[in-house]
């Protein structure tokens, strides 16, 4: 038998275990086809959109789905639930798509089995939630800044109006981006639940992302005669509501409302991780 | 220090119990032969260890510390059922991933030592879906060996290879207990490899490990024998049979269990004027000691 050698343990610190983690998710977003193919979806999205307005329906009439550039960005008016498709066929559409982005994302963690390589080295689960949230969230940033880009060329493009208050439009787009963070942890969340499943986790994340939710919300708050902006307490909520009449205030309520849905599903998903079988 | 400890680990799926208070040494240095049928409860008892599955109770330190501090877990390796690699990327950026997520400095270098002790220095720019099972299990193994692991959990690593694959697994893990002072718990279903390498066996069944010992335990509990062929096998045998306890006609052979003495057989059938035309010393493998303990409980 082989003489015993003397064995030194240290302890990664959290700082430590975050970055390796990290650092792996973004190398694998950097490195793989996904990320690239959805950054391009985001831009593509906005221009069909645009397009599908220049044809005319059934009476020969135009669509007039928008009337100004940056209506494809963000709703013109302060909304707690869509009142038309065009009130949610903006932004908020990188919210669908980004969801499907994190559920294959994840879903490949499980099917080439590298997931097990992740936790055999990290016995803390908290790291893989943090990871995973914080990259996604990053993907999801970035959706937005093309789908930005995509849809005020098309806007362009077709001439629409480009009247605009500036500081509620630069407003809009951060909240927008910065709700990514509430709807990344939410994906994240729902494929550790639906870590077997590759086919649910996409249909819940599709699902989840349209706010369909929203209006068994928004039924309940009517019903107990709460304010309609009560419903800015949820993600779909506060993402309708950066809008180009925005002020600062919206912007708050943006972090406070990403930042505090994002912790509640990181503890959830890492109480999940901690107490069931990771795969 | 044990670099295993596993007392009372239980681990049910629907009730039913894949590890029942499961007892487990693993000594530091060690390279622990795991052996069990399928269903046994091999694999879940590796799962446990690594933290993929929850246990129903129990009791796991791995190097004298419990199994979910951060700091010993790092120092794991592990290959179980399948390398673990994105089948699109390629040898090397599956490599590079694992140094990231390691914190390893050095990465290039780092995956350049593990890829020659796996016999794969030139075949880093490969994708990992286009190599072959045996390329695959190494890479694997290469995974494993990143970030200096004190312990290496090697889940049947030698299956479906060649006798090539599995001549240049069993040197890689021998290499890496001598050169590293690495721990391996490798399980396998094929024995006759696992005698040639282990120092150490466990012997699961359903759940429940029924035997620990040393490779120098297992030669003790051996048996020997030896099997010889006459001109004349019945009268040989029956000559036999007067002076031995365990005289058996086996394969075309006479076999004489638990005589060490070869010589004095044939001296003995000589005085018996019967004419000895092949003969030969056996012992019986850890496969066939497996066979026959299992047998043994399948009867108790």
């Amino acid at each position: 038998m082989n003489k015993t050698h003397e064995i030194k343990f240290e302890s990664p610190t959290f700082a430590r275990r975050i970055k390796g983690m990290l650092g792996v998710d973004f190398y694998r977003l950097f490195h793989t086809p996904l990320f690239y193919i959805f950054l391009v979806i985001a831009a593509i999205i906005p221009a069909m959109v645009s397009a599908m307005t220049m044809m005319p329906d059934q009476n020969g009439n135009q669509i007039t789905l928008y009337s100004n550039v940056w209506q494809i960005i963000a709703a013109s008016k302060s909304l707690n639930v869509i009142e038309g498709i065009a009130d949610y066929a903006n932004m908020n559409m990188v919210f669908i798509f980004g969801g499907i982005m994190v559920s294959i994302f994840i879903g490949h963690d499980y099917k080439s089995g590298y997931v097990k390589q992740l936790f055999t080295t990290h016995a803390k689960k908290q790291d893989y939630m943090i990871s995973k949230s914080l990259v996604c969230a990053f993907a999801m940033a970035c959706m937005c800044i093309t789908y930005f880009i995509g849809g005020t060329v098309a806007g362009l493009l077709v001439g629409y109006e480009t009247d605009v208050n500036i500081g509620s439009l630069i407003i809009a787009i951060l909240g927008k981006i910065i709700m990514s963070l509430g709807w990344a942890s939410l994906y994240t969340f729902l494929n550790v639940i639906f870590r077997r499943y590759f086919g649910i986790s996409v249909a819940s994340s599709f699902f989840f992302g349209t706010g369909i939710l929203i209006i068994g919300a928004a039924a309940i708050v009517e019903g107990l005669g709460l304010p309609t902006s009560f419903l800015n307490i949820f993600l779909y909520g506060a993402s309708v509501n950066a809008n180009l009449s925005s002020g600062i205030g919206s912007l708050l309520v943006c972090i406070v409302v990403s930042v505090a849905w994002a912790v509640i599903y990181n503890v959830a998903g890492t109480k999940l991780l901690n107490n069931c079988d990771v795969y | 220090m044990n670099a295993i400890e596993i007392r009372n680990l239980s681990k049910s799926f629907r009730g039913m119990y894949a590890v029942d208070h499961l007892n487990m040494t693993v000594p530091q240095g060690a390279i622990y032969g795991f052996i069990g049928e399928n269903g046994s409860g091999k694999s879940t008892t590796e799962k446990l260890i690594c933290g993929h599955l929850v246990p129903d109770g129990g009791d796991i330190k791995l190097f004298g510390r419990d199994y979910t501090d951060p700091g010993v877990r790092v120092r794991v390796g592990a290959l179980i059922e399948n390398a673990g690699c994105f089948p699109g990327s390629s040898v090397y950026q599956n490599l590079m991933m694992q140094c990231i997520n390691l914190g390893i400095e050095n990465a290039d270098e780092e995956i350049r030592r593990v890829l020659e002790i796996v016999r794969m220095d030139d075949n880093a720019n490969l994708k990992f879906k286009s190599c072959s099972l045996g390329m695959k299990q190494r890479i694997g193994i290469a995974m494993a060996l990143l970030g200096d692991p004190a312990l290496l959990i090697l889940d049947e690593p030698i299956n479906g290879l060649d006798t090539d694959g599995m001549r240049i697994m069993r040197e890689i893990l021998v290499d890496i207990t001598k050169k590293y002072g690495c721990t391996v718990l490798i399980s396998s279903h094929i024995l006759g490899e696992l005698e040639k390498i282990a120092t150490h066996y466990g012997i699961i069944r359903q759940g429940k490990m029924i035997m620990e010992l040393t490779a120098s335990e297992m030669d003790s509990r051996a048996q020997v024998f030896t099997s010889l062929k006459c001109m004349d096998m019945q009268g040989a045998k029956a000559a036999l049979c007067k002076q031995y306890t365990d005289v058996r006609e086996e394969e075309g052979y006479i076999r004489i269990y638990d005589v060490d003495d070869t010589a004095s057989i044939v001296d003995y059938l000589m005085k018996n004027d019967h004419v000895v035309s092949e003969i030969r010393k056996n012992k019986i493998g850890l496969e066939e000691y497996y066979i026959e303990l299992m047998s043994k409980k399948e009867a108790e």
